[in-house]
């Protein structure tokens, strides 16, 4: 039983995060059918109509779209879709929290050595994961239900949807616990497993329009999208369901046994012989020297795989701009057309600028939450209190920090728009190269706010870091979405730091918004140092 | 307790030195000098205030009040300008994941600004230390050499050491020792903790020595020797000889449990040889008593 409390004290956050994003983005959803769809039935006939176009356009990304016209059928193409991903990747965080990161605390040392076996360490981790995934899953039904506001939603179908989606958790809990005991640290299992994750959920939108073949089956979000509950009367693909439970149950048995067997420290994997030379000299890399880029030095493998997958991503979302944009605007729904308009999706360089700063902005937040993520460890595990026995003040630890965040997104940000740039050429369509690198440049502002907020939250409480600018970052996302479609107030859009960004390729740049993810990133740095210099480190 | 010298001769100063966490746990009014060129140990039990003590010094954590001082600069206020006079030790390990050892080592030295390479290199000979490896694959002693090597890499004018030799092999720890005796000749203050007195009588000059967060005394070390004892244990075959026992000159804290005779002695072992000669003696063994029962015995 203490083994199952210390579990569920570590997974806290998690919970309260993913109960906080799984309601708001469910009940947001279903609030904004009725918007979106409208009222009649012609209405949500060619609601369906045109959404089922876009669905065909968003193949790559969301299930093909079922019975649109109802509520159930939007839930299913638009929320649970993406859905399945979010919450693959939160069991990836927490199985590699629970394959490696208490070993890495070196909390696993401690509890074998008071007598509990690696299995049953392990598998009370699970069972307490799992337990969370039915409260949070059973949140987010429950709460949907309650939003549904009349609309024809049983729910037996939603719970056969929460049936689907905690097999599918399950099963990528399993993957992640697997790929934990392959690897030795914490950072280096939760990448690799998102990285798998999301090879896995390409894998599956890329067999919705071509023939992949059989190697469909091996991604979960497959099997999750075979059963359709929500528009097929809460009937469950045993065949989908089935496979991803056995899946669940194989991979985490084997990831339980390689734990019990591999060394604690070691990977499951044979250990390559380090036939390094023995040296007593320092390192001749002179980088390592340099303020600011000592750090981006060290993190250079991190840097370059978020830049090769910024300059790809930004290249296939060019790619299909123009059939994107030419099933938009052929909206026959007065209210999807002017909300495609508001959105400034009505154009290709428009849409371009949207797609791909929109894109970004996110991408390069959640970048700066990494960094963040950094930072915090470097106190807790004693390397801030290292550095700062070296004659540097605390103002230089912050100001540092911050610079060599923006010199790793400049970098990150400059490939990117020459990779949109060049691809548009080649699509014929063009763009306004001052545009393009302006725009590029004020990428900058978004991760200098998130960082220096993160920074000072890291400052104050370093455990709560990166779910607190997590929180900021989705609820930044969600006001961004919503706010046109309901139509609430510009006070109200612009708490999101990806509102105050604006659209500064497609319109007129909203320099008062640039201005205040300025403000706030300069006033969260100042208050980090304040609290810097106030606090103590190490103790 | 405080020695009175001019404080251009004062390599570490404390006045008044407080950190209150509660509970009775820090360190309180502690009024401390180490002179210029001496090695001073700072003796205590765990938890006794040792490590709070040292990230006052550093300027790491901020003092409730009072107030440290190094070479006459405040050591919160002025703590830049402290720590390039400063090398440092912690007592607990940083973790530096994937990085080589040379690589720790470049990027601390990058942010010293004032590092010979050779000192480097020479240190890490002395301490048999491979800078090639990956921190992460590193034991407790060889990460512990790595401290070592960050804190004196610079040539400090002060060194200050926290619990220095923890994981180290005994033949290490006489080459810490042999680094330690270098630096003082060359002019170093060295400042170290140790909750162990047979540690710091190999290079210390003085030792000061506190308990439940405050110094009980600071004393040279040849009046520290005065307190050295043994905790001795001898199991008889026979039964146990009471009065030759009682009358061992030194011998203290005497108890007798069936066969077996435990007691805290102080001086050479002669008279204790001397009665028990002709006994069957099955079992002795002898080991310096823990700080704790040093106190029980001077500062009760």
């Amino acid at each position: 039983m203490t083994l199952f409390r210390v579990a569920l004290k570590q997974q806290t956050v998690g919970l309260i995060a993913m109960v906080i994003g799984g309601v708001l983005g469910g009940v947001l959803n279903a609030l904004a059918f009725v918007q979106l769809a409208g009222a009649t039935e012609p209405e949500r006939a060619a609601f369906a109509q045109q959404m089922a176009v876009l669905g065909a356009q968003l193949s790559y990304m969301l299930p093909a779209p079922v019975r649109l016209d109802t509520l159930g059928g939007y839930l299913e193409w638009r929320l649970f879709g993406l859905m399945a991903l979010v919450f693959g990747v939160w069991a990836a965080i927490s199985a590699s929290g629970s394959g490696r990161g208490d070993e890495e605390r070196g909390l696993v040392e401690q509890w074998i050595a008071a007598g509990i076996s690696r299995a049953r360490y392990l598998v009370s981790r699970v069972a307490v994961f799992a337990a969370i995934a039915v409260v949070v899953i059973g949140a987010m039904l429950g709460l949907i239900l309650l939003s549904a506001r009349g609309e024809p939603l049983a729910a037996a179908d939603l719970l056969a949807m929460g049936v689907n989606l905690f097999a599918t958790t399950l099963c990528c809990f399993g993957i992640a616990l697997l790929i934990a005991q392959l690897v030795a640290t914490r950072r280096n299992a939760a990448g690799t497993t998102a990285g798998v994750l999301i090879a896995l959920f390409l894998v599956n939108g890329a067999g919705r329009t071509s023939d992949v073949g059989p190697i469909r089956w091996l991604s979960p979000f497959y099997l999750f999208e075979r059963s359709r509950p929500l528009t097929g009367a809460g009937a469950l693909d045993p065949i989908g369901v089935g496979v991803l439970l056995g899946a669940a149950a194989i991979l985490t048995a084997v990831g339980v046994v390689a734990f019990a067997r591999r060394d604690l420290g070691g990977t499951a994997l044979p250990r390559r012989t380090d036939r390094h030379r023995v040296t007593r000299s320092p390192s001749v890399d002179p980088l390592l020297r340099l303020p600011v880029i000592a750090p981006l030095r060290q993190q250079i493998d991190w840097v370059a795989s978020w830049l090769i997958a910024f300059v790809a991503l930004s290249g296939f979302m060019i790619s299909i701009t123009r059939s994107i944009v030419d099933a938009l605007t052929s909206s026959a729904v007065p209210f999807l057309r002017a909300y495609f308009e508001r959105a400034g999706l009505n154009a290709y360089d428009a849409f371009v600028g949207i797609i791909w700063l929109s894109t970004a902005t996110l991408l390069l937040s959640i970048y700066a939450i990494t960094q963040v993520a950094s930072w915090s460890a470097d106190d807790a595990e004693g390397r801030l209190a290292t550095m700062l026995s070296a004659p540097i003040s605390r103002t230089r630890v912050i100001v540092e920090r911050l610079a060599t965040l923006l010199v790793a997104v400049a970098l990150i940000a400059a490939a990117s728009s020459v990779a949109v740039y060049v691809a548009a050429a080649r699509q014929d369509i063009p763009l306004d190269r001052g545009r393009v690198a302006l725009a590029a440049t004020l990428l900058l502002t978004i991760p200098f706010a998130f960082g220096s907020i993160g920074q000072l939250v890291a400052v104050w409480r370093p455990r709560i870091a990166v779910v607190a600018l997590s929180a900021v970052a989705v609820f930044s996302y969600l006001v961004q979405q919503f706010a046109p479609l309901f139509g609430w107030p510009d006070w109200v859009a612009n708490l999101s730091l990806y509102t105050l960004y604006g659209t500064p390729m497609s319109g007129e740049v909203k320099w008062s918004g640039v201005a205040g993810l300025v403000g706030i990133g300069v006033v969260a740095s100042i208050l980090s140092i304040a609290a810097l210099r106030r606090r103590d480190v190490g103790a | 307790m405080r020695v009175a010298r001019s404080m251009k001769d004062l390599a570490v100063e404390t006045s008044g030195l407080t950190k209150d966490y509660g509970n009775g746990r820090g360190i309180f009014d502690l009024d401390l000098s180490v002179a210029v060129g001496e090695v001073f140990g700072f003796l205590g039990p765990n938890g006794a205030g040792k490590t709070t003590t040292i990230r006052l010094l550093m300027g790491l954590i901020h003092a409730t009040s009072g107030s440290a001082r190094i070479f006459g600069l405040d050591s919160d206020r002025d703590s830049v300008a402290v720590k390039g006079k400063v090398g440092y030790c912690p007592g607990e390990l940083p973790q530096f994941g994937g990085w080589r050892g040379s690589e720790i080592v470049t990027y601390i030295a990058g942010l010293r600004g004032d590092v010979r390479d050779s000192a480097v290199t020479s240190l890490a000979q002395r301490l048999d230390l491979d800078l090639g490896r990956k921190y992460r694959e590193y034991s407790h002693g060889n990460k512990q050499k790595l401290a070592l090597v960050l804190a004196f890499m610079h040539e400090p004018a002060l060194v200050i050491l926290d619990e220095p030799t923890t994981g180290l092999d005994p033949l290490h720890q006489q080459e810490f020792y042999g680094i330690v005796r270098d630096a003082r000749e060359r002019g170093a203050t060295i400042f170290i903790s140790s909750h162990v007195l047979s540690e710091v009588e190999h290079v210390c000059d003085r030792v000061g020595i506190v308990r439940e967060g405050r110094l009980a005394t600071v004393s040279a070390l040849e009046d520290l020797i005065g307190m050295r004892a043994f905790r001795v244990d001898i199991d008889f075959a026979d039964a146990v000889p009471v009065d030759r026992l009682r009358a061992v000159e030194g011998l203290e804290q005497l108890e007798i449990t069936d066969h077996r005779a435990t007691g805290l002695l102080r001086g050479t072992f002669e008279p204790l040889m001397d009665a028990i000669a002709g006994t069957r003696v099955v079992g002795l063994t002898s080991r310096e008593p823990t700080l704790e029962e040093i106190f029980l015995t001077y500062y009760r």
